[in-house]
């Protein structure tokens, strides 16, 4: 199964290539580029969230901090683009790892709470702060050029999608987080160093969502604290992970395309009712949480696993049914 | 420094509404282990149901406080099955998907809200709010509206209310056993999932009568929810997860907190020190002030 997935994998990723090759409309290149943004945004959630057992609610704040990262250097300082967004890179994963070592030792609900006060910080300071510009944010330089946007997005999510994949599905460190995500305490008596691999993780999760916040910046040229750093970006994240199936990495990439696509259709064409979207988004995290748990993905998974054939000539409920009935007084 | 007596004033009325925004969030955490991400979202809907009884009947909405418990107490007792089988599911960490469908819910109610009601905001009209008390001595003075004060008598009233029900009937004593311990609870005779379906309404309950109060002083939109959620969390984690005696302080020193802000900085810094203290108390405690949270 992993390696059909794999292969899927790549010729999906060869035919997104292909696409701007094709089609020349810049609405749907701009469609595109979307979507693939936002399934980094759920894989890297997904990170934590899926296979370690640790709900990040803050997973936007290091998408704002690379944007407001790239947006400052490439506005005040003059940096070129791709230093700028390594800068953001960086930024990110530093603020991780500084934010993650007290606040991986939370567990449960209140880490949920703790991230997700943390991320609503973050915003007021980037309310606060001249650097940012406040509650009027940034613009940088435009640079219209969509193919452009589209392939870094596209390399960057496909550069994290193969190493997620390496390391989550095929080397030990996705067993470790597994481990931790089942039984921490277990996993420390196993000889693991939770805290570590903890930090490991949310790094890991959180330096690529940073590069996409980069690459967003300079691609939508305006940035600020309600739509970079607010609820909103966290928010869908989780629900297409949610939906998708937590714990796989295709999951969140089939609910990243699924609820993109559903977002887009009813802004194109139900926008007069854009409250509705709202309304349907919440009523389908509830439904998949109560009759989908699996999720999507995982839905699909178990129905088409086989189920275990018990030979002939060993069959439990074969030899019962021959047993004599005993016949009524 | 003349400020300060109308600063302290101004929290403990204040951080009265606050008890009763976190009292049953706290109620249903200690129960059933959720946390429910909609909690500002049930006030948002009890204000509105209190605005429009209120512009229907024109009568003071103070009256119908009741109305609105029934009403929500319902719906949350209609509602707790399904949370029950979210938090009971066979997947790994039910407590997380609660998170998750409580969330689901939060962005539901928003979005029927904001079609329903629209974007603008409105307050709801009371008799009370026209009046204040001023007192006076010598250079010092106190100015205290009559509706925030019946806003702090209606949060005391429903915390003795229920620290009567908790500690004096049988139904309190069955709530205690089942937070204590879910399994034991059972095995005396305590049908878990009817008391926490009628924990649960009360939560909602009180959370939506809270909402009418808060439609009374402050103004009432439909966006309003998350920042409720805000403070209910923090007043709840403040007060460790569960444990009710905490919240009136707890909800009493974020009271100080905007206030003091309010009157000695500037209100921009508000929410950030709210999340920075949030934060800051997860860490160093997260059991809450008291060390008495689950």
């Amino acid at each position: 199964m992993p390696r059909k997935v794999l292969l899927w994998a790549v010729v999906m990723t060869a035919v997104l290539a292909a696409v701007p090759l094709i089609v020349h409309d810049t609405f749907y290149l701009r469609v595109l580029t979307e979507a693939v943004m936002w399934i980094a945004l759920a894989i890297t959630w997904d990170v934590l969230a899926g296979y370690t057992g640790y709900l990040n609610f803050g997973h936007g704040a290091f998408f704002g901090l690379g944007a407001y990262t790239t947006a400052i250097l490439m506005g005040h300082a003059g940096w070129p683009f791709p230093l700028a967004v390594a800068a953001g890179s960086v930024l990110a994963a530093v603020a991780a790892f500084v934010a993650g070592m007290p606040t991986l030792r939370l567990k449960g609900a209140y880490f949920a709470i703790a991230t997700w006060a943390l991320a609503r910080a973050v915003q007021q300071v980037a309310l606060i702060l001249e650097i940012t510009g406040g509650p009027d944010g940034m613009r940088l330089p435009p640079f219209l050029h969509p193919q452009f946007f589209y392939y870094a997005m596209l390399s960057v999510t496909a550069a994290v999608f193969f190493l997620l994949w390496y390391l989550l599905e095929t080397a030990p460190f996705g067993l470790k987080l597994k481990a931790i995500r089942e039984n921490e305490a277990g996993a420390m008596a196993l000889g693991l160093n939770p805290a570590r691999i903890k930090i490991q993780a949310f790094i890991l999760s959180a330096c690529p969502a940073g590069i996409i916040g980069g690459i967003y910046a300079y691609w939508i040229t305006y940035i600020d604290p309600a739509s970079t750093l607010g609820d909103l970006i966290t928010d869908q994240a989780v629900v297409m992970a949610v939906f998708g199936g937590l714990g796989t990495l295709i999951g969140p990439v089939l609910g990243a395309i699924v609820l993109f696509a559903f977002k887009t259709y009813f802004w194109a064409y139900l926008s007069d009712y854009q409250v509705l979207y709202l309304i349907i988004l919440g009523a389908l995290i509830a439904f998949s949480v109560v009759f989908l748990p699996e999720g999507l993905w995982g839905s699909i998974l178990s129905c088409t696993a086989k189920r275990p054939q018990l030979s002939k000539a060993f069959h439990p409920l074969e030899t019962k049914k021959e047993a004599p009935e005993v016949p009524n007084a | 420094m003349l400020l300060l007596p109308q600063a302290i004033v101004d929290g403990l009325l204040i951080g009265g509404i606050y008890i009763t925004i976190a009292i049953g969030f706290s109620l249903a955490y200690g129960v059933m282990h959720i946390i429910d991400f909609a909690v500002g979202e049930w006030i948002m809907l009890g204000a509105f149901l209190g605005y429009y009884l209120n512009q229907w009947f024109g009568w003071e909405p103070f009256l119908f406080l009741p109305v609105i418990f029934l009403a929500f107490y319902i719906v949350g007792f209609s509602l707790q099955p399904l949370i029950h089988r979210v938090l009971s599911g066979r997947r790994g960490n039910p407590v997380l998907m609660g998170l998750v469908f409580t969330f689901g819910l939060a962005l539901m109610f928003r979005g029927l809200a904001l079609t329903g009601f629209g974007f603008f905001s409105r307050s709801i009209s009371s008799a009370l709010a026209e009046g204040s008390w001023f007192f006076q001595s010598g250079n010092f003075f106190v100015t205290i509206p009559v509706i925030r004060f019946a806003g702090l008598s209606y949060a005391l009233a429903v915390t003795l209310g229920l620290h009567y029900l908790l500690k004096k009937t049988d139904f309190g004593l069955a709530v205690q056993a089942l937070a204590q311990h879910k399994e034991s609870a059972g095995l005396m005779g305590i049908n878990a999932k009817r008391v926490s379906s009628h924990v649960y309404g009360l939560y909602v309950a009180i959370s939506a009568m809270t909402g009418t109060i808060f439609g009374c002083i402050f103004s009432i939109s439909a966006q309003m929810g998350p920042d409720l959620t805000v403070f209910a969390f923090f007043v709840v984690v403040l007060a460790g997860m569960g444990y009710l005696a905490g919240v009136p302080w707890a909800a009493f020193l974020l009271g100080f907190v905007q206030s003091f802000f309010l009157i000695y900085l500037s209100p921009a810094y508000t929410l950030l020190a709210v999340f920075a203290i949030l934060y800051t108390i997860l860490l160093i405690s997260p059991t809450g002030l008291f060390r008495k949270g689950v």
